[in-house]
């Protein structure tokens, strides 16, 4: 019965206006009547409201970008059923803010994009939604921030490298990739070519700094990779499993060692509980100087956040990476690549010289803290990062010393003892003559044989 | 002087095989290890290499290990179970190289064929054949391919463990490898034991010929 007021409410509204700029699309049939109706005002380009926060919202929809959008068999009520058509438009209602109305609207978005709102909602950017005391960061991206619903098109369609939603808050990033072998071959091949999607995903973007997920999107185009980098590069699934592919393959960024928190028994990265900040506490307490931890400190927080975590015990495990976001997006022809062992394996190598503890926040954006570079080398760091080990580089220093020591020492062995030799020369002479005349004196014979 | 057959065919071709494997694994590791101080030839190459040195110096040791297990040359091996009698031979043994030999004494040990090693060398080779050497091509296996093996390194206590153990084995035998060199070289001619190691002959001093041996050490240590 409502359903029915609603339809006789909207008809009455298409009738009441003037047929103007969208005949066309009424005789097609390519709009229903009600959404005919709405669009006989909102097709008109100029028009605004001004919202509670002083923000003006635009309120023209454009007819014709709307029905060659993928909404275009959608009828305005499906999204916006909270209008009620009797009252639209006549009595003035009041909108906080921009963001307010596209955090109310998404709620539309959900009711027919079940599966990627569910992998949406466990994603980075809906944390960061959820981060904060109310509306969460006001940077966070909605629904609407990537995808314009009244214009929007086809995934499947090759978008443009400056239609691309992501470059509107990571624009530098978006810079460097389009700068980078990635973004010119999408310049050049298109689709072939990846774009911030095929790596990150579209609605489950993770933290890029945690877990492997860019790894393994970068391998699931590269599917040789691996062999190719067999024929060269020893312990090659270890180098991929502890180095992220920009390191190599971006020749002039600044790297660092990332200590990532792991849960044993699970294998899981450990990860911050919401409204828990027991990492930030516990490395400000472990660090109170902020000099960054050294070894002892680092053992105390593995034993703190191993008691914590009841499925087992906390391991570190390292992972070499570029420092920035920026850097991971300036991926250089495979050419240019570092394939020189010694810019890694050798002692002070700039890799080594930023290390950090890493751990996922609460919303799943990676925390830091800075760790001493000398723990790399220490002998008392040997149990807390016994998963990370770069030939060379983390050499630990006590065994250096002792190598020195030992081979001194056995150089000594020799000296010393001939030294002493040559010292008993003249007791070991007179020994020899008295044997010689004992011996005489015990055999005489023998003595005079000897003389003859 | 009476010259005994010592050292068996087998033997000589698994010490000159360990002989040279071992420098240059040393050598090999001591570039990849210290890369800023040794650049003999690329690291990649030194890493190649002493994976395949280390191979042939494992097969190789199973060449000792047949020859021994299948000989009855094992006994050479055999530990002294009288400990009194180990320690006396011992003692006497550690007396003549930290003082008798100063002097021109005779080498208390007399080898033969069963029974080559004085007490010392008895007692170190065992520890270095049966436990140094496999520890050290274990450690190697381990980190020739630390993902194939990654349950066990884990297991051992982490890849930082592994390595800590190999270095500290490389440790040993670079120090073992320079005073095995000078020891070799107190025969009872500096050049006696190095010639034994090539012919398989050890030139020997039969019981009643000690005065004439303790004059010929007295010679050679001039």
């Amino acid at each position: 019965m409502k359903r029915l007021t609603s339809l006789a409410a909207w008809l009455a509204l298409l009738l009441c206006l003037p047929l103007g700029s969208v005949p066309a699309l009424a005789k097609e049939g390519a709009l229903s009547k009600e959404t005919l109706a709405c669009l006989k005002c909102h097709d008109k380009p100029g028009q605004s409201k001004q919202l509670v926060d002083g923000e003006t919202l635009s309120l023209y929809i454009s007819a014709e970008k709307f029905i060659a959008s993928r909404h275009g068999e959608t009828d305005c009520e499906d999204c916006h059923a909270d209008l009620d058509a009797k009252t639209h438009g006549k009595t003035k209602t009041q909108i906080a803010s921009r963001r307010q109305l596209t955090l109310d609207m998404r709620e539309s978005c959900r009711d027919c994009h079940k599966k990627n709102f569910k992998t949406y909602d466990d994603s980075l950017h809906a944390a960061l939604v959820k981060q904060g005391p109310k509306e969460g960061r006001k940077d966070a991206p909605l629904c609407s921030d990537c995808h314009n619903p009244h214009t929007l098109l086809s995934a499947k369609r090759e978008t443009a490298l400056d239609e691309v939603p992501c470059a509107k808050c990571h624009a530098a990033i978006f810079k460097a990739y389009s700068h980078d072998v990635h973004g010119l071959e999408r310049v050049a091949k298109g689709k072939a070519a990846p774009i911030c999607s095929d790596c990150h995903s579209a609605h489950g973007v993770q933290a890029a700094s945690l877990g492997t997920s860019v790894r393994d999107a970068c391998l699931k185009c590269h599917t040789h990779a691996v062999a190719q980098h067999q024929d060269w590069l020893p312990n090659t699934l270890r180098h991929f499993e502890a180095i992220s592919c920009p390191v190599c393959h971006n020749p002039n960024a600044k790297r660092r060692v990332s200590l990532r928190l792991y849960d044993q028994a699970s294998g899981l990265q450990v990860r911050e509980k919401l409204g828990v900040p027991q990492f930030e506490r516990q490395t400000t307490l472990a660090d109170a100087q902020q000099l960054g931890l050294d070894e002892r400190a680092l053992w105390s927080l593995l034993n703190a956040f191993g008691q914590s975590d009841k499925a087992g015990s906390t391991v570190l495990r390292g992972r070499l990476e570029v420092m920035s976001g920026v850097e991971a997006h300036q991926i250089s022809d495979k050419a240019h690549a570092i394939k020189e062992c010694d810019t890694c394996h050798r002692a002070g190598a700039p890799a080594f010289q930023s290390v950090s503890l890493t751990i996922a926040g609460a919303d799943g954006q990676a925390i830091r803290h800075s760790v001493q570079k000398e723990v790399l080398t220490s002998l008392l760091a040997t149990e807390s990062i016994r998963g990370f080990y770069a030939i060379g580089s983390t050499r630990i220093q006590w065994l250096d010393t002792l190598l020195v020591l030992v081979v001194i020492g056995a150089c000594c062995v020799p000296l010393v003892h001939l030294g002493v030799n040559r010292l008993f020369r003249s007791v070991r002479q007179r020994l020899q003559a008295q044997r010689l005349a004992d011996k005489s004196a015990a055999d005489p014979g023998q003595a005079q044989r000897k003389d003859f | 002087m009476q010259r005994i057959y010592i050292n068996p065919l087998p033997v000589r071709i698994w010490h000159a095989a360990n002989a040279l494997g071992f420098v240059l694994l040393i050598a090999t590791g001591l570039q990849i290890r210290y890369l800023d101080l040794v650049q003999l030839i690329s690291f990649r190459w030194a890493v190649s290499l002493h994976n395949w040195i280390g191979f042939a110096l494992m097969a190789n040791f199973f060449v000792w290990l047949g020859f021994y297990l299948l000989s009855d040359k094992i006994k050479v091996y055999h530990p002294e179970l009288n400990p009194k009698k180990y320690f006396t031979d011992s003692w006497k043994q550690i007396h003549f190289y930290g003082y008798g030999i100063f002097r021109g004494d005779a080498n208390p040990h007399h080898p033969n064929a069963y029974r080559k090693f004085n007490p010392l060398q008895s007692m170190m080779y065992q520890i270095v054949m049966m436990f140094l050497v496999p520890l050290q091509f274990v450690t190697g296996l381990l980190l020739w391919d630390v993902t194939l093996f990654g349950t066990v390194i884990e297991q051992m206590g982490g890849l930082r463990v592994v390595d800590s153990l190999h270095v500290l084995m490389f440790i040993f035998f670079s120090g073992f490898t320079i005073v095995h060199i000078y020891l070799g070289s107190l025969g009872h001619t500096r050049s006696a034991h190095f010639k034994a190691m090539v012919t398989g002959y050890e030139e020997v001093e039969m019981q009643g010929e000690e005065s004439s041996e303790q004059s010929r050490a007295g010679e050679r240590q001039g």
